[in-house]
């Protein structure tokens, strides 16, 4: 067999040079060997890395020292994380017990950007949550000062029977800064978490964050993934159903403007017989941008009964937006309730009609019927302060239109 | 002679080609109730619509003039703010609007228009409760999304109450009977006839003469293939009735 060898970029070279730096030298021939996934690798059809990836900044300092959050949330208990670096933080909330590990986080998978946090990650925050955790955890992770390549991991287990709300903000100086965030999740049995990612970087920013979740018997999960901020940016959620009646409401947001590209990758595994998820994904975009959603529902042979319905709506305020919808259904057991669909187009022009025949401005109408379209996401986050922070960053993104 | 509140001037609407108005003359001086009877089918609904502003017409002739005011060229929003209020004849469901939040919305838009401030909460409250008093409508209704999951019945007694909140001085009711039984119709009426004052306008297109026994008109017109073809007093209602359309228009009963 010959090899062709791949002709490598400047990103990909200045990623092979960073990491020989960090010591991870089979992974530093690995991509020498293979390069930055192209649309012929499916899992980045249309994110097409080679393209997207044009330069790669040094390795952030790990210096830095950040006390500002780009998303306030009132009541939050905040952790930070400013250049890979675990900030220092107040005494813990009851039933919180934090930790550091070295390290990745992530369970081994043939995904370039897994690889990649592992291979850069160093400092790991861990939390250890029991019981009913009140206050909501924030994570709060920065990329400060000039342009950076950080990476960042979080390992957090929630033990059984508990709750917690965890939301995750990324967000750095106006600078070109690559991210690589990470965060393993494990949902013990019978507990509920909610756990939310709220993007926020700056416009000329690359950033890719990878949450994986474990989830127990009778385990609740509702995630939400926002993109709302970077140039390109993928942000990829692994559940892995492996306890009998463990639900999950996966969900997430593309919010592209002008000149943006945002990609939610889903790769969900039903492992055992009896459960379900509802993922539930939708992108609004305008001007020139693009938005992907690829969803891949995997049911193991042994899971019967799984119940799994995908949904994927877009919503496109310009002619020059694309959203990209690719589900993809892996189904090897026999009895089982799964399925797909989705929706793409421009707000009803009779729902507008209606509105704008009662006085209501066609602006402001419009402006209705985007928050109509966002509702199913956000209404079912039941912290007053935390539903108020997201419906913020929503209706920023809005006004900014 | 006092401007009349509305006047449509020998209006030719088009859809797809197709002359779907054609010619109407039509006069609705202020305070009076005016009723349209037309078969299904001849216009009436893309009346209201042209009337309202929807933009799926081709107006190629004639005038539409709202207390003196030619409102052909003005935004629907701008029609409605100006006191123009179509009820619809299907009234249709929008997820995720909250009603109140809808209603309130409108209502500030009546009030920007008229140059006053947003208006508190309790004096919304106040307003709301208070236009669907007389409409039975009950508080669950108005926690859903705007007309999602409402009844026929609920749907057309949220329009009324809808009028009743923003106050026109022009009400376009389309076919507000059907879909209604007799206790929700005289439900209706009632909320319709408190809204008669001596200055608001209206314009009650049916089908159904019964309606009219009900909300009694002072000029009945009657509507067929596209215009007016007779107008007289409330007893043309019965007319047409005991007749049939095929007695005005020549064609044969639908
Ligand atoms: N959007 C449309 N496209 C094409 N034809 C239409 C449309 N709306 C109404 N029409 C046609 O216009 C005519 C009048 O319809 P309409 O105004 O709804 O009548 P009415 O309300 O009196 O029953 C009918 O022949 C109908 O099929
Ligand atoms: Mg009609």
């Amino acid at each position: 067999m010959s090899v062709i060898p791949v002709r490598l970029g400047p990103a990909e070279t200045k990623l092979i040079e960073q990491l020989q730096a960090v010591g991870a030298s089979a992974e530093a021939e690995r991509l020498a060997a293979v390069g930055l996934p192209t649309r012929r690798v499916e899992a980045y059809h249309y994110t097409d890395l080679k393209l997207l990836l044009r330069a790669v900044p040094e390795l952030a300092e790990g210096s830095a020292v950040t006390d500002g959050s780009a998303l306030a949330i009132a009541g939050a208990f905040r952790f930070g994380i400013a250049n890979g670096r675990v900030q220092a933080h107040g005494a813990a909330p009851a039933g919180v017990i934090v930790g550091h590990t070295k390290g990745g986080v992530l369970t081994t998978r043939d995904d370039v950007v897994t690889r990649l946090n592992g291979a850069f990650a160093a400092d790991a925050l861990t939390l250890d949550l029991t019981g009913a955790v009140a206050p909501v955890i924030q994570i709060d992770r920065r990329v400060e000062g000039r342009a950076g390549h950080s990476t960042s991991s979080a390992r957090i287990f929630v033990g059984d029977g508990g709750s917690a709300v965890i939301v995750e903000v990324y967000s750095g100086s106006d600078e070109a800064h690559l991210t690589n965030h990470s965060t393993f999740l494990q949902v013990g049995k019978g507990a509920t978490v909610t756990h939310i990612t709220v993007n926020l970087m700056s416009a000329k920013a690359t950033h890719f964050a990878t949450s994986e979740y474990l989830l127990g018997e009778d385990a609740k999960l509702r995630t939400l993934v926002i993109n709302a901020g970077a140039a390109v940016s993928r942000t990829q959620v692994f559940p892995r159903f492996a306890g009998a009646r463990a639900h999950a409401d996966v969900t997430g947001l593309n919010l592209v403007s002008d000149g943006q590209h945002a990609d939610i990758t889903m790769d969900a595994l039903h492992a055992v017989p009896h459960t379900s998820s509802k993922p539930l994904f939708k992108s609004i975009a305008r001007g020139r941008s693009k938005a992907v959603v690829q969803g891949r529902l995997v049911v193991a042979r042994d899971a019967q009964k799984t119940d799994a319905k995908l949904m994927s709506q877009g919503l496109m305020l310009s002619d020059e937006a694309e959203i990209l919808v690719k589900p993809e259904l892996e189904i090897y057991a026999d009895d089982v309730v799964c399925g797909h669909g989705s929706t793409c187009g421009q707000l009803d022009d009779d729902h507008l009609f209606y509105l704008v025949s009662r006085g209501i401005s066609k602006p402001e109408a419009e402006t209705m019927l985007v928050r109509a379209f966002l509702a199913e996401l956000i209404d079912p986050i039941e912290d007053e302060a935390l539903n108020a922070a997201l419906t913020g960053v929503i209706e920023g993104w809005l006004a900014k239109g | 002679m006092t401007t009349p509140m509305l006047e449509i001037r020998d209006l030719h609407v088009r859809i797809e080609e197709r002359e779907i108005l054609k010619g109407v003359n039509l006069v609705v001086p202020k305070g009076e109730v005016h009723a349209i009877m037309g078969r299904n089918g001849s216009g009436k609904s893309t009346l209201s619509y042209v009337l309202a502003g929807k933009d799926d017409y081709e107006i190629t002739s004639g005038e539409v003039l709202l207390d003196g005011q030619n409102i052909l060229e003005m935004e629907p929003s701008e029609r409605a703010v100006a006191g123009l209020f179509l009820a619809f004849q299907y009234p249709i469901e929008i997820p995720g609007v909250a009603t109140m939040t809808f209603l309130k919305a409108a209502l500030n838009a009546t009030r920007k228009a008229k140059g006053e401030g947003e208006i508190s909460t309790p004096d919304f409250m106040r307003a709301v409760k208070e236009a669907g008093a007389s409409l039975n409508i009950d508080s669950t209704m108005l926690k859903r999304a705007l007309n999602v999951g409402f009844s026929g019945g609920e749907k057309k007694r949220a329009e009324i109450l809808q009028m009743a909140l923003l106050k026109p001085k022009m009400c376009v009711l389309d076919e507000t009977d059907s879909g209604l039984d007799i206790d929700a119709l005289q439900v209706v009426s009632k909320g319709v006839n408190a809204l008669r004052d001596g200055t608001r306008s209206m314009l009650v297109i049916t089908h159904y003469q019964r309606l009219l026994n009900h909300i009694v008109p002072d000029v009945v017109h009657v509507f067929s293939d596209g215009k007016v073809v007779e107008s007289g007093t409330k007893e043309l209602a019965l007319e047409l009735e005991a007749k049939g359309y095929a007695g005005f228009d020549g064609e044969k009963a639908a």
